[in-house]
């Protein structure tokens, strides 16, 4: 009976003990896996970025113009079933389908779909497609003995395919590309994006907060004044000013690089106002005092005493502002002056859907958005349980 | 009074001062696209078939005083742009105001509408939802609140006309119907606009309720816990009284200081909802004018009074603080 209660106490002890001497990102943990709805967001997140990495082998076909499917324009997605008029089959198949034009559909393309026993197409597991390489980099420096590529890893393993044919689960665009495919190559160049362009703010606000809030006084009034005046012009419009300038002969990277750039370089000022915010509350504290007092210089005491006092709090900024990233991307692609063909993001997959086509026939287009949704909103839950676990008081809110 | 007006007169000045930095943004910015307007003057002179040469567009630049320093010009632009005179479209070849005028009073109208359907729905919400303590009720609150974040607007624009096509067989694009379109202004075109402004500003307001719900629920579940309202509650003051007469006066000082940026939030997404939506007004004129034909005369113009309303509103907003607020007017005067 003692030993049981001493037990107990002696557990008690312990949890209190680890309460205690826990690290902060320990702590955050704790109170991050509580949240149930946060958790749940962390997963589809993990799984979403998880695909869009995997792409290649999860997808069926290149996501270019190369992977497209030259018999299946505008086709409506296939979805593999087990059984139809002809009897059940043990393994999933779709129909094969033929584009013609004769005398019979006024001499018009015209998709058939052949429901023959002959016309089923197997679903298969691991079939061999077209290449793909990860880790692979062509390095162009000025001077020839500069160059140099490191050939990667090449696969060519997809997760499935049908034995004869295609398969477009999700449907074709009016190239004949496998909307499917784009779509996990498309969070890929989301998440691409949203880092360089979280990045390139991240630093930016770094720096212009840090002085700012760090010697205070008129350059902080006038660095203020700047981020102020940034912040009032709305950023959208000035994203398309900026990428108006893009030249037509740039490459896609290139405009990739450029725009993902121009995000970060609008999207600074919020984290730079609360960067300086934070700093001017923390610098008057003694902790500071006495390492002045003791001579460190002034990037010593940014760097190893102020920094450190916040970095939970940057990067649940950081989290929030990324879905922002995304969508200003998408966004500027969406209206033509983003992203182009052959990088694929949502916002290039949507350009032509306004029309009345599109909105009538071909609605199979729209799929990606809800993979779009998703993925914001898992930032979104996400970034809402971090901020609530970073708050060392959210309990005591409660 | 005196301390009244001299807050007065350091808000303008630093609004003034705000709207001088970002014209300098602006003109900048203009500078900085390929090519000026007197290229593009002579390249439509040498499409409708005139021969042209160097000498023509330098002499086109001297017409347009081109020539002269930068800073010179943004000077002539930033005392003309005061008066509401921004010089001939590079394009179009019309005077910008002209082609503006009604349209951009148009878009403001919108926006604005937008944003004060947006308080309207979320302020009763957002209070609602911070006293209740109905969970289902707040975690469907919030639910609507995170879709109006993941959902932008030009998404919910597309996915409306989905609908509606697959529905009705109508896009419900537009502001007017084809016989309103170039008409005067008269009862019948005012009850067609109408009509159809309602989309617009349901999608365009659609992330600012959003996006206010979560902020006046904050707000109140800040200051319902404070000592003040214990107090009030304890003086026997209950209910709905006590919600209007305490917190909700105390929450709503930072709801009005940040009208200005919710204002910011919805010309964000006006451009892409008015081509989405096919609008007529500036929105749409300022992608025109971007991504069509370079035009930085007209994106300039557009862009600067864009900001210069949202400078108003924050100006604006600030007077109301400083009226209903005392201390508010001891901040910036000391």
């Amino acid at each position: 009976m003692t030993d049981t209660s001493n037990n107990q106490a002696s557990t008690d002890q312990k949890l209190k003990e680890a309460y205690f001497t826990a690290s902060q990102g320990q702590l955050i943990w704790q109170r991050f896996k509580k949240n149930k709805s946060a958790l749940f967001g962390a997963w589809v997140l993990i799984i979403l970025i998880l695909s869009g990495i995997f792409a290649p082998f999860l997808t069926p076909y290149d996501a270019t113009i190369s992977g497209r499917d030259k018999d299946y324009l505008n086709g409506a997605p296939q979805i593999p079933s087990f059984c139809d008029d002809n009897g059940c089959s043990l393994r999933p198949f779709i129909y094969s389908s033929e584009r013609t034009r004769s005398i019979e559909t006024s001499f018009r393309w015209v998709t058939i779909v052949n429901t023959e026993l002959e016309g089923r197409r197997y679903l298969e597991f691991f079939v061999e497609g077209s290449e793909y390489t990860y880790l692979s980099f062509d390095i162009n420096l000025p001077g020839e003995a500069l160059d140099f590529r490191i050939p990667g890893f090449t696969f060519n393993t997809h997760l499935f395919g049908v034995d004869k044919g295609m398969i477009h689960i999700f449907g074709t665009d009016s190239t004949g590309k496998d909307i499917y495919s784009r779509t996990l190559t498309a969070i890929n160049t989301s998440m691409a994006v949203g880092t360089i362009g979280v990045f390139i703010a991240f630093i930016m606000a770094l720096v212009i907060g840090g002085i700012s809030g760090y010697y205070g006084g008129f350059l902080d009034s006038s660095l203020q004044m700047i981020t102020d005046t940034v912040r009032t012009i709305p950023s959208i419009p000035l994203f398309m000013a900026l990428a108006a300038f893009i030249p037509d002969v740039w490459s896609a990277e290139t405009r990739f690089l450029f725009i993902s750039m121009v995000l970060g370089l609008i999207g600074w000022p919020t984290l730079a106002r609360r960067i300086r915010t934070h700093l001017l509350t923390e610098r008057s504290q003694e902790y500071v005092l006495a390492a002045q007092l003791c001579g460190a210089s002034s990037s010593h005491v940014i760097r190893r005493h102020l920094l450190p006092s916040f970095t939970s709090y940057i990067i649940v900024d950081l989290v929030i502002s990324f879905p922002y990233m995304v969508l200003s991307e998408t966004a500027l692609s969406f209206i033509g002056l983003g992203l182009k063909d052959p990088v694929n993001s949502l916002g290039v997959m949507l350009q032509n859907v306004t029309s009345a086509d599109v909105l009538l026939n071909y609605q199979w287009y729209f799929i990606p958005v809800i993979f779009f949704i998703t993925l914001v909103l898992a930032f979104v839950f996400v970034g809402d349980g971090l901020r609530d676990a970073a708050d060392p008081y959210s309990d005591s809110h409660k | 009074m005196l301390q009244f007006s001299k807050f007065v007169a350091i808000r303008a000045s630093l609004a003034i001062l705000t709207l001088i930095l970002v014209s300098f943004i602006v003109f900048t910015l203009m500078e900085l696209v390929p090519g000026d307007c007197a290229e593009r003057y002579v390249a439509f002179k040498n499409s409708q078939g005139a021969v042209i040469s160097i000498a023509d567009i330098e002499a086109e630049r001297i017409r347009l005083g081109l020539n002269k320093p930068y800073v010179q010009r943004w000077g002539v632009w930033i005392i003309n742009a005061f008066q509401g005179e921004f010089g001939d479209s590079c394009i179009l070849r019309l005077n910008i105001s002209q082609l503006l005028g009604q349209k951009f009073w148009l878009s403001l109208g919108l926006c604005l509408t937008s944003l004060m359907v947006a308080y309207i729905i979320a302020i009763p919400v957002g209070i609602i939802s911070a006293t209740s303590n109905n969970r289902v009720l707040n975690n469907s609150l919030r639910l609507v609140s995170y879709l109006g974040l993941a959902l932008p607007n030009f998404l919910l624009a597309l996915m409306v006309m989905l609908f509606s096509t697959v529905m009705f067989g109508d896009s419900l694009t537009g502001l007017f119907s084809k016989e309103f379109r170039d008409a005067e202004w008269s009862y019948e075109r005012v009850m067609d606009f109408l009509g159809h402004a309602w989309l617009p500003i349901f999608i365009l307001g659609w992330s600012a309720t959003a996006f206010a719900i979560q902020t006046v629920r904050a707000l109140m579940s800040d200051e319902i816990g404070k000592l003040y309202v214990t107090a009030a509650e304890a003086r026997g003051v209950s209910g709905r009284r006590l919600l209007m007469r305490y917190p909700a006066r105390h929450a709503l000082s930072p709801i009005i200081n940040s009208l200005g940026f919710d204002l910011n939030r919805i010309f964000n997404e006006l451009p892409i909802v008015a081509l989405i939506l096919t609008l007529t007004e500036a929105g749409s004129l300022l992608i025109e004018a971007l991504a069509r034909s370079n035009d930085q005369q007209l994106a300039g113009a557009i862009i600067f009074m864009l900001t210069g309303s949202i400078v108003a509103i924050n100006f604006l907003t600030d007077i109301i603080l400083a009226l209903t607020d005392p201390r508010v007017r001891r901040s910036i005067v000391g």
